[in-house]
């Protein structure tokens, strides 16, 4: 187990830059999530961390040490594959076991060790059989199994539950928890999903472009995201997003959108009297039909039913906004929908650079 | 399937088969012919079964003297082959290194040219080498003819090996070589027994290497031995056709052996598995 840093660390191709400058500290033990979308860099990140693609330029540092010259297998980490990357010609346990034959740990012990590995994750009844003879999870287990056998200083994860179908990612995500509940290694795990980050990491690394837009924990994400690309990644159905014009009303702030509703700001927000903003609204904080701070009317577009809740697309000022509301409320295509909000809830972003107010 | 399609595919497959067959089932059947009956019918069965042409043949020490000199330069020719075109093909698909690309370019022209358009400065070669009239003398320039193709057929199934296996395996802590020895390899069964049957029957069937190359009878592979036969006023080709009748039956077996993966490491690539 070790802590792991980035010192502006760079990738460049050529001429051309795809990581620009990210310096990041993780705690040991710590489980840390990269997500961001298509392109944003996470993947090569975490390679780089690997050690499967060279460093251009700053350091990155495993348990204090600088490994930027190491190999993989000299950093000590252990990395589990989008497409497992089992070998297929190996059974179960030759898979688990290959990094420790490769490393001259004696036989008994191998057995061992894939034994006990083979335990946490279930895979006894497995470990004669090839990859091919498994079903996806099973593989993605194994996979992971390879990774605990040989007891790393890190964990990768390269958005390994990205081939499995949903039902059976919600399950694996659950294994994963548990995993590094029992195990406490320090993890970094890239994808694209937000929930997936969400529910898994203890802290979020958001990237765009390859550059951190944010870190923090899952709920201070949520709640206080940094700028317009955050609030509009973290959160599903995404933040609504509202062009509109700063215009206090009896001392309060308040913002005009372009059909003339005013919407009520909270007070500690940092805005002054006629600058362009972007006001972010999440779908569950819209509620129906009740009243509130701020009340906003529109006819419904697009009804959505997911049983437990109802999404709504209603146009508000000539956009689409969508609301998230009880599975019971009756509602109606072509109807008008009416939904408040507090105005603590409503996100202010200034217009020009994007960052939160 | 409509009957009419049925029916051209078997017309044609059948046409197909003949054109293979009738030459190998004719020469089985003119090694039990007499001399005379072979001239006057030369494609039915014999009037005769003339067993001695095949026993006399078997029971001999040349036959099997020359089949298992063959033997010897094929398998020798087939190892190397394997061996030096794996290494080289799988260098191709992985590394990166300058001037990668004329390489392997140059490898690939040597398809262009059969055996016979390099007898002569191959001749000069390795008769400045020292290796006339010896083993080596055959089997190395039959490796290096045969490097063409097989290094094709080999960096193009590397390179459809997936890239995680090789970060996987890296992470685990192979370099190169063992990634080769231990995942790279044990997957390539069906390309190197491919490559295996298609430089052992190249070898096998080869007659103008070694009949430039040996000058000692008892170093002659089969090809050469059915010169024997040839006297100065005439050749007795019903011991022509049953000798070779006995030479090409291994060749055959192994193929009927080995099909399966000849076939699978020839379209490997082709479509995706």
């Amino acid at each position: 187990m070790a802590s792991v840093e980035l010192r502006d660390v760079r990738k460049a191709y050529g001429a051309l830059e795809v990581i620009h400058g990210v310096s990041l500290s993780i705690a040991d033990g710590e489980f840390i999530a990269l997500v961001g979308p298509s392109g944003c860099g996470k993947s090569t990140l975490l390679r780089m961390i690997a050690g499967l693609e060279d460093i251009s330029h700053g350091e990155v540092a495993i348990g204090g040490t600088v490994v930027n010259a190491l190999t993989p297998r000299e950093r000590n980490i252990a990395m589990v594959f989008q497409s497992y990357a089992l070998y297929p010609h190996m059974t179960v346990a030759e898979n688990m076991g290959f990094n420790l034959k490769l490393s001259g740990v004696p036989k008994p012990e191998i057995r061992t060790r894939v034994a006990e590995a083979a335990r946490m994750l279930a895979l006894e009844e497995l470990l004669e059989r090839k990859p091919s003879q498994l079903s996806g999870g099973q593989r993605q287990r194994v996979a992971m199994g390879r990774a605990i056998v040989r007891d790393p200083a890190v964990f990768l994860f390269d958005e390994p539950l990205s081939n499995l179908d949903a039902k059976l990612r919600v399950a694996m995500r659950t294994e994963i928890k548990t995993l590094h509940q029992k195990v406490a290694t320090t993890s970094v795990y890239v994808t694209h999903d937000q929930i997936e980050a969400m529910t898994l990491a203890d802290r979020i690394v958001v990237l765009n472009g390859g550059r951190i837009e944010q870190v923090g924990t899952p709920l201070d994400l949520y709640r206080m995201p940094a700028n317009l690309f955050v609030a509009g990644f973290i959160g599903s159905p995404a933040m609504n997003f509202l062009e509109a014009e700063v215009d206090g009303a009896d001392g309060q702030p308040a913002a005009r959108l372009s059909d003339g509703t005013l919407v009520h700001l909270d007070g500690s927000r940092k805005v002054r009297r006629g600058q362009q903003v972007q006001l972010g609204i999440r779908p569950e904080h819209l509620l129906a039909g009740q009243t509130g701070d701020t009340v906003l009317e529109g006819d419904t577009v697009v009804v959505e039913p997911t049983g437990a809740q109802t999404h709504i697309v209603f146009t508000l000022a000539g956009k689409p906004v969508t609301a998230v509301v009880d599975g019971a409320f009756p509602a109606r295509h072509g109807t008008p929908f009416r939904a408040s909000i507090a105005a603590p809830q409503v996100h202010v972003f200034d217009r020009a650079s994007g960052l939160s107010l | 399937m409509k009957p009419a399609t049925r029916l051209y595919l078997y017309l044609s497959l059948s046409l197909v088969a003949c054109l293979v067959l009738v030459p190998l089932v004719t020469t089985a059947l003119g090694g039990f012919k007499s001399l005379g009956d072979l001239r006057v019918n030369p494609f039915g069965l014999p009037e005769q079964w003339v067993w001695s042409n095949y026993t006399d043949i078997l029971f001999g020490e040349r036959y099997w003297r020359q089949m298992g000199n063959s033997l010897l330069i094929a398998s020798v020719t087939v190892f190397l082959t394997v061996v030096v075109s794996a290494m080289a093909a799988f260098t191709f698909a992985h590394v990166k290194f300058f001037g990668a690309a004329q390489l392997m370019n140059y490898f690939l022209i040597g398809l262009m040219f059969p055996v016979a358009t390099a007898i002569l400065p191959l001749f000069i070669r390795i008769r400045d080498l020292g290796l006339l009239d010896s083993y080596w003398g055959v089997i190395l320039p039959q490796v290096a003819f045969g490097l063409g193709m097989s290094i094709l057929l080999f960096r193009n199934y590397f390179r459809n090996l997936p890239d995680e296996l090789f970060q996987a395996a890296f992470v685990d802590g192979c370099g190169y070589i063992r990634f080769f020895w231990h995942v790279s390899l044990p997957l390539s069964r069906p390309i190197v027994a491919t490559v295996s049957i298609v430089s052992f029957v190249n070898s096998w069937n080869s007659y103008i290497l070694p009949l430039i190359m040996l000058n000692t009878e008892t170093k002659y592979p089969w090809p050469l031995g059915i010169m024997v036969y040839r006297g100065e006023f005439g050749t007795e080709w019903q011991l022509v056709l049953a000798f070779i009748t006995l030479t090409i039956l291994p060749t055959v077996i192994v193929f009927f052996l080995a099909q399966k993966h000849i076939i699978a490491g020839l379209t490997a690539g082709a479509v995706k598995s």
